[in-house]
């Protein structure tokens, strides 16, 4: 008997979009996700090209249809522990971690936020503003529920006192639930190569170098400034600002040989940006393909040089110093179309770096029993012609964790409603 | 090859021509610290950069003929002078790992009846002293630490470069440094630390060299050390004697006594170096040093 | 310009320690980061690996500019692709030395090498600080081993016609 219900274990936009078609044709969805929220990497950013709609203003109604869809259930803070069976009949033991709140009680009204004493670096913010310890990770999240970090919980009990709703439960135990599903789909998605791996370009050394991904919390209004475009080191709006691409990409010294496919986008969508939150502001880009394929890419590229004026050097920088007195920074680089070497000062660098498995993706394959490529991405059973199944029958795989297709938001959410429909496929199957 | 803490002394021709304050040194202070060298007899040049960029094969062949001297004594190689640490590593590791490679040039030195196994592990004097004898072996011969110095220290290109073969070895920067603190003295950082000194281009364009090893005198300054700490005995001669040729070309003083690491260790150790050694370093050591000297 | 000779890119990637230029994507890593580089235009390793890729033998190897290099290898570990300029540096200078190119002070060595075994010898003064040090002699106990070695690989050739 085939299970007319689904796992998707991953709640960014291509889980999210799996899960609601699946749900739309009547089948129950089980959607789980390791952080206290769904939203994914989608919820970091500001605005997404090409229709420069702010980010969460698209994704919010998505994760709003998902916790109220009679037919999905959020399992958020939970992760997947076991899997048996086979396609049509899995049984996934699932752990939910504590979150110390009671989601049915909490309203997120954020008054134990208030009072907790304890304040550490916000992962949503890629540790450039801080959180309490305990919190939401970000305010259109979606259970609308507050999560105790006990790693870093002093327990003083203070949320618990303070809570109008009894929501907190100081004592809340894990809980292991088993549940039957016909068909699993992974969408857990990627994350950031460390550029600290390249010590030259001083990624953790020097406070005015970040990665992109910084670089879209610190120009989102939701971010720790508030949308207000300051550097680091000392809040001030940076004047000069350059992009590296490649950073980790394309680069056989760390396996990451591949090119992460989606850099090259939104660094100019960054720049263009950039250049309309501060038009004095100059923006340059330093490429070595500057990769700008389909829908309106090499159109957007042309209109950024000449409307906007940002600056595009044909150069894989060597390496970065700091000036110790204004924190600036010294790219050293050669422009290949002038053959020179040039230094040039700039008061902020944003590193693009490579896009990769996530650290627990090889750990959910083993427990999955799917393959991964040699990069630690879920190898599709046949890449040709069934590039959304995995190498188990009866799971399938969206979103980035597949690797570097075109990798950007409408791809994700093609292959979410592509594995939806295989999914179908599998459970319509008595 | 095991036999720990003996080693097979390559000695090069630097430091036999122009550096004898750094032989005797290590002469001194290394059965101190339980090791064993043993001389090479009849060892060639390791064939350093400028041999490797007349004839490839002539290099691979000379090289393993040194090679093939430590494994008839059953010894694995330690050197002191970082292009001969370059050249031997790199053919040892080579020839390890590539046995078609192997074959072509032990058919070279069939010529001289020699035949290498590659079973011989090239180490240098940092190597040795960091892992095998151990920073705490180190810190406790120290009997007169070398408080309150400030150095900076040259490693040079080719106990880090290329990262590929060296990051196999787990190798970096913090070993020289981890040593320097053992010894007491302190171990600032500067600007472009694993710069090369330029010393690879003296004698084929004069003008470079100087250059380069000017820039690096320019940062050591700027970071304001009171003493360069070498490892090679061509930064030695670079930043050293260099001085004095920046000095006539560029008319710049930098006053930076430049000092070998086994030197300081000697020193930290109790051990006094003579008047010969003292004049050696074109730059007066006196007054930096004046009491342990 | 003289004519190419689009041959020589299979070339230096046939020669030993050469075959990285065919990874190379001119992307200038190497360049900006090469201390030689910085202080004169004429020496640029990814000009160089162009140069060598688009065929311009005639320019290179006759040259002063294969040998600017300081082997450093600060190109090399910045190199993304495996280009391994500094290794290819090599190939070129090999290729240089057998068309004749080959610069005073590295010929004045692998003379020394083969007439001694050692590219750099003590001075008088040297050798009598070493005795009264009782310090081992340095001789030329291999000499007839380099010698043999040096003419089986074809270098005593170049030597004596240096």
């Amino acid at each position: 008997m085939t299970e007319k219900a689904v796992m998707v274990i991953g709640g960014g936009v291509s889980g999210i979009q799996a899960s609601l078609d699946l749900a739309s044709r009547g089948f129950k969805v089980y959607l789980v996700e390791k952080s206290p929220s769904i939203g994914g990497r989608m919820a970091q950013l500001d605005k997404t090209f090409p229709t420069m709609d702010c980010s969460m203003c698209i994704l919010a109604p998505k994760m709003i249809d998902c916790s109220h869809h009679p037919n999905v259930q959020l399992l958020t803070y939970s992760e997947v522990k076991e899997v048996k069976g086979s396609a049509g009949n899995f049984v996934v033991r699932v752990l939910r971690k504590p979150r110390f709140v009671d989601e049915a009680k909490c309203t997120g009204c954020g008054i134990c936020a208030d009072h907790c004493p304890v304040e550490v670096p916000n992962e949503f913010d890629e540790q450039l503003g801080m959180r309490k310890a305990v919190y939401m990770p970000f305010p259109q999240a979606v259970p609308r529920a507050m999560t105790v970090d006990k790693n870093n919980c002093i327990e003083c009990g203070l949320c618990q006192k303070m809570c109008q709703a009894g929501a907190v439960d100081l004592k809340q135990q894990p809980q292991e639930v088993e549940l039957n599903v016909g068909a699993i789909v992974v969408s857990i998605g990627f994350d950031l190569f460390d550029p600290s791996q390249i010590p030259t370009y001083g990624y953790g050394r020097y406070k005015n170098v970040v990665t992109a991904l910084e670089l879209e919390r610190l120009l989102c209004a939701s971010g720790p400034t508030g949308g207000h475009l300051i550097r680091p080191s000392d809040g001030k709006i940076p004047r000069k600002i350059a992009f590296i691409q490649c950073v980790g990409s394309r680069d056989r010294r760390f396996g990451t040989t591949y090119c992460s496919s989606i850099c090259c986008k939104y660094s100019v969508k960054d720049a263009v940006l950039i250049k309309e939150h501060e038009p004095n502001t100059t923006v340059s880009i330093f490429y070595i393909d500057l990769r700008a394929f389909g829908r309106g890419f090499q159109e957007f590229v042309n209109r950024a040089k000449s409307e906007y004026g940002v600056r595009f050097i044909r150069s894989s920088p060597g390496e970065i110093m700091e000036k110790p007195a204004t924190k600036n920074l010294t790219i050293w680089y050669e422009d290949t179309v002038a053959g020179r070497i040039e230094n040039t000062e700039f008061d902020l660098v944003v590193l693009c770096p490579a896009l990769v498995p996530r650290t627990d993706a090889r750990e959910l394959a083993k427990v999955l029993g799917a393959s991964v490529d040699d990069y630690g991405f879920f190898k599709a059973s046949n890449i040709l012609t069934n590039p959304v199944d995995t190498t188990v029958q009866g799971i399938f795989a969206c979103g980035y964790c597949l690797g570097p297709k075109t990798g950007d938001i409408p791809d994700s959410i093609m292959q979410g409603s592509a594995t939806a429909a295989r999914v179908a496929e599998v459970l319509e199957r008595v | 090859m095991v036999n720990k803490m003996k080693y097979a002394f390559f000695l090069g021709c630097l430091i036999p021509a122009r550096e004898l304050s750094y032989e005797v040194s290590v002469r001194k202070v290394m059965p101190e610290l339980g090791v064993e060298l043993v001389d090479m007899k009849g060892a060639n040049c390791c064939a350093p950069f400028s041999i490797q960029s007349v004839d490839h094969a002539s290099w691979m062949a000379l090289a393993a003929r040194n090679l093939c001297l430590a494994e008839e004594m059953g010894l694995d190689i330690m050197t002191l002078c970082n292009d001969c640490y370059e050249s031997l590593l790199m053919t040892s590791t080579i020839l390890k790992r590539n046995p078609e490679l192997r074959n072509q040039v032990n058919e070279i030195l069939s010529e001289v009846g020699k035949e290498y196994k590659g079973k011989v592990d090239v180490k240098n004097l940092v190597d040795v002293l960091y892992r095998d004898v151990g920073v705490s072996k180190v810190k406790s011969a120290i009997k007169e630490p070398i408080k309150g110095l400030k150095v900076g220290t040259q490693p040079g290109c080719h106990l880090t470069k290329p990262k590929r073969i060296h990051f196999e070895l787990l190798r970096g920067f913090n070993e020289l440094d981890a040593l320097v603190q053992a010894t007491g003295a302190e171990s600032v950082p500067y600007e472009r630390k694993e710069m090369c000194c330029g010393g690879p281009l003296r004698d084929i364009n004069d003008d470079l060299a100087r250059q380069i090893s000017r820039e690096k005198l320019i940062a050591l300054k700027n970071a304001e050390v009171q003493a360069v700490v070498t490892v090679c005995p061509f930064c030695f001669l670079q930043l050293d004697l260099g001085q004095l040729e920046v000095k006539r070309h560029f008319n710049e003083e930098y006053n930076l006594p430049v000092i070998h690491f086994i030197e300081l260790l000697r020193l930290g150790m109790g051990m006094k170096l003579e008047d010969w050694e003292i004049k050696a370093h074109r730059i007066p050591i006196t007054e930096l040093l004046k009491d342990r000297l | 310009m003289s004519e190419l000779d689009l041959g020589f890119m299979g070339e230096i990637a046939n020669t030993p320690r050469g075959k990285g230029v065919l990874l190379c994507i001119q992307c200038g890593r190497c360049s900006s980061g090469c201390p030689v580089a910085r202080l004169t235009g004429e020496h640029n390793p990814r000009r160089l690996m162009e140069m060598v890729i688009l065929g311009f033998k005639k320019e290179v190897l006759p040259t002063q500019l294969p040998w600017y290099c300081l082997s450093c290898f600060t190109c090399l570990d910045r190199c993304p692709q495996g280009g391994d300029v500094g290794e290819v540096m090599f190939a070129i200078r090999n290729l240089a030395v057998r068309q004749g190119n080959i610069p005073a002070g590295v010929a004045a060595q692998a003379k020394a090498l083969y007439e001694t075994t050692r590219v750099i010898n003590p001075v008088r003064t040297a050798l009598d600080k070493r005795e009264s040090l009782g310090l081992s002699k340095i001789t030329t106990d291999g000499l007839e081993d380099v010698q043999r070695i040096l003419k089986r690989t074809g270098m005593e050739k170049i030597v004596k016609s240096t």
